[in-house]
């Protein structure tokens, strides 16, 4: 073997030894692969690992302690998996695995805490609860990922398409018509209410007003009345009360006496009225004659000529009364010897 | 078209059908010769190490070259591609996935069928046309064992190391990438290569680069072996050889994806 050939050899292994240590190393560190382990080891059973795989963390109370180490399948179709808990890890008492989706882009991690933690989920507490009695073995349970819960909601979303669809249907163009007509005679109708109640409110705030008043009035007239009371009172302790009594005696007889005078006046009124009626018809009678033209008034009052004679006898009396006055000696010739 | 003319038409076709046909019969009959020549250690063990350095090793800085911007590259598009909708650790796992298993094995690849092919097309042309190999016949050294196995199985091996470092380079220069110019911390960057990371990422890679690495070393030397002519004829054995090289990496990444990939669901 020439020396040349010795270097490159030297040099491919070399190469082939670096590349091969350095690829095999990050393929080990990047799978988190510890070499002469020492970590503590937890085994768990559970029916479906869910999307669990080796190298998935393990959390105690959110904080990383270890990572999945091992899922193989078990006896009567459970499953088990190994956990690779960090040195000292505090494993919490009665302890189960909860394996769960940590993200929603396909992050996986197992939970190791107290049954007195768990989820109050019955399905849940069930599936720990058949996973008891293995030994050593801690219960697990899978927590359904976020596909399984979009699935129930889709289940859902479709239950809600169909009552949708059903109202829809029951839900025509004429219920449609009606509810509106309905939704107007409500609109009117409130429409009238409110105007009663309106008004009824105004009767009501002047009632109130009214009985607030009376109120007021009873208020004041209770008020007098205690007034009047107290002077009552206070009269009957100074006697005015017995001279008022004295005196409303005195004026009852007064009025008594007046009584009997207006008694007696009645009576002479009376004979007055029935003098006044009989004089009353006697000129009544008299008056029906004169219009007759009976007896010298009615001839006087009836017969026009009558008046006109007395008219000139007055006119020539004034005449002769104005000849006297202004001729007294024609007519009156005074001697006195 | 008159009937002389569809007959000619015709015959071009048959040819074209026959040659291609020749061509996988020839290629077939190559590997089958190299197959037999592989027991024949005494003669092409003397001269694989040496191989194995001048295609290998000497390749090495080529490959990490090539990861080396990829990986930066890779880091800044994956911030890109996710934005704020998915968290920033993902950068991580777009860079390790990519890298290992895609874009280190084609891209080195490629690179290396350029100057491996080229390199061995050339050589054993270049002995072709000068009758260097029917010299290696007349002194009863098989051609195949002295000349094609030892270069084929120096590649096959060296490939996978080539692109074992540029896988390493890629992702510590995504990550430093993350770190400086996209504000992804370390702590983010490894987060997301662990989530989705598995051994089948880098095996996959792996085999695949030696896939390529037997492939661009058999189609090297069998245009090598094919060359006629002179310098010329060289030339052209070179080029068959880059481009054969190039399309067969381009098949044999999908034929490894349909082969191991269909039906593979990430965990």
């Amino acid at each position: 073997m020439s020396g040349k050939q010795r270097v490159n050899d030297a040099v491919v292994g070399l190469a082939v030894l670096t590349v091969t240590v350095v690829v095999i190393a990050a393929v080990l560190w990047l799978n988190q692969t510890s070499i002469g382990d020492t970590s503590d080891k937890l085994y768990a059973r559970l029916r479906d690992v869910g999307g669990v795989g080796v190298g998935n963390e393990v959390v105690i109370r959110g904080v990383k302690s270890g990572r999945v180490d091992q899922i193989a399948l078990g006896d009567s179709g459970w499953v088990v998996v190994r956990l690779a808990l960090n040195d000292n890890a505090p494993i919490p008492s009665d302890p189960v695995v909860l394996f769960a989706s940590s993200s929603l882009f396909g992050e996986w991690q197992v939970t190791v805490l107290s049954a007195d933690g768990l989820p109050k989920d019955r399905e849940l507490r069930d599936a720990v609860d058949a996973a008891r009695g293995a030994g050593d073995t801690l219960p697990g349970a899978l927590l359904p990922d976020i596909a399984q819960l979009t699935a129930v909601a889709g289940r859902i979303a479709g239950d809600v398409a169909e009552v949708a669809d059903r109202v829809r249907i029951a839900f025509d163009d004429d219920a449609a018509r009606e509810m509106r007509s309905t939704i107007r005679s409500l609109a009117d109708l409130s429409d009238e209410l409110q105007t009663t109640v309106r008004k009824q409110s105004q009767n009501l705030d002047v009632v109130g007003a009214d009985v607030q008043r009376g109120v007021k009035d009873l208020s004041q007239a209770a008020a007098l009345i205690d007034s009047v009371a107290r002077r009552v009172d206070a009269s009957t302790n100074r006697g005015e009360i017995a001279l008022i009594v004295s005196t409303v005696q005195a004026a009852s007889q007064e009025l008594l006496a007046a009584a009997g005078q207006l008694r007696t006046l009645s009576v002479d009124v009376g004979r007055t009225q029935v003098q006044l009626e009989r004089a009353v018809a006697n000129a009544d009678s008299v008056f029906t004659k004169m219009n007759r033209g009976d007896g010298t008034f009615g001839l006087l009052v009836n017969d026009a000529s009558l008046y006109r004679n007395s008219d000139s006898a007055v006119v020539e009396l004034r005449t002769l009364l104005a000849d006297i006055r202004a001729n007294p000696r024609r007519y009156f010739n005074l001697r006195v010897f | 078209m008159t009937a002389p003319a569809k007959v000619s038409l015709l015959a071009r076709l048959g040819g074209w059908v026959r040659a291609g046909f020749e061509g996988i019969g020839r290629g077939a009959r190559f590997v089958r010769e190299t197959l037999r020549a592989v027991p024949d250690t005494a003669t092409w063990w003397p001269h694989a190490s040496m191989h194995a350095r001048v295609l290998g090793v000497d390749s090495i800085p080529i490959g990490i070259f090539i990861a080396l911007f990829t990986g930066i590259v890779l880091a800044m598009l994956a911030d890109y591609s996710v934005g704020d909708l998915v968290p920033p650790y993902f950068v991580g796992t777009l860079v390790q996935k990519t890298i290992t298993m895609e874009l280190a094995p084609v891209l080195t690849g490629l690179a290396l069928a350029g100057r491996v092919g080229a390199n061995i097309a050339a050589e054993i042309g270049t002995m072709k046309v000068t009758e260097q190999v029917d010299a290696l016949e007349t002194l009863a050294y098989d051609p195949y064992a002295y000349l094609v196995v030892p270069r084929v199985l120096a590649v096959t091996l060296m490939f996978p190391v080539v692109v074992g470092a540029a896988m390493v380079v890629g992702v510590i220069s995504g990550w430093l990438a993350a770190l400086w110019l996209v504000d992804v911390s370390t702590v983010q960057f490894f987060k997301g290569v662990r989530l989705f990371f598995t051994e089948f990422d880098v095996r996959y890679g792996l085999v695949k680069s030696a896939s390529f690495g037997t492939a661009v070393s058999l189609i090297g030397c069998y245009a090598g072996l094919d060359a006629r002519g002179g310098a010329q004829g060289v030339g052209g054995a070179a080029t068959r050889a880059v481009v054969l090289s190039a399309v067969m990496i381009l098949v044999l990444d999908a034929f490894w994806a349909l082969v191991w990939l269909t039906g593979r669901t990430l965990q």
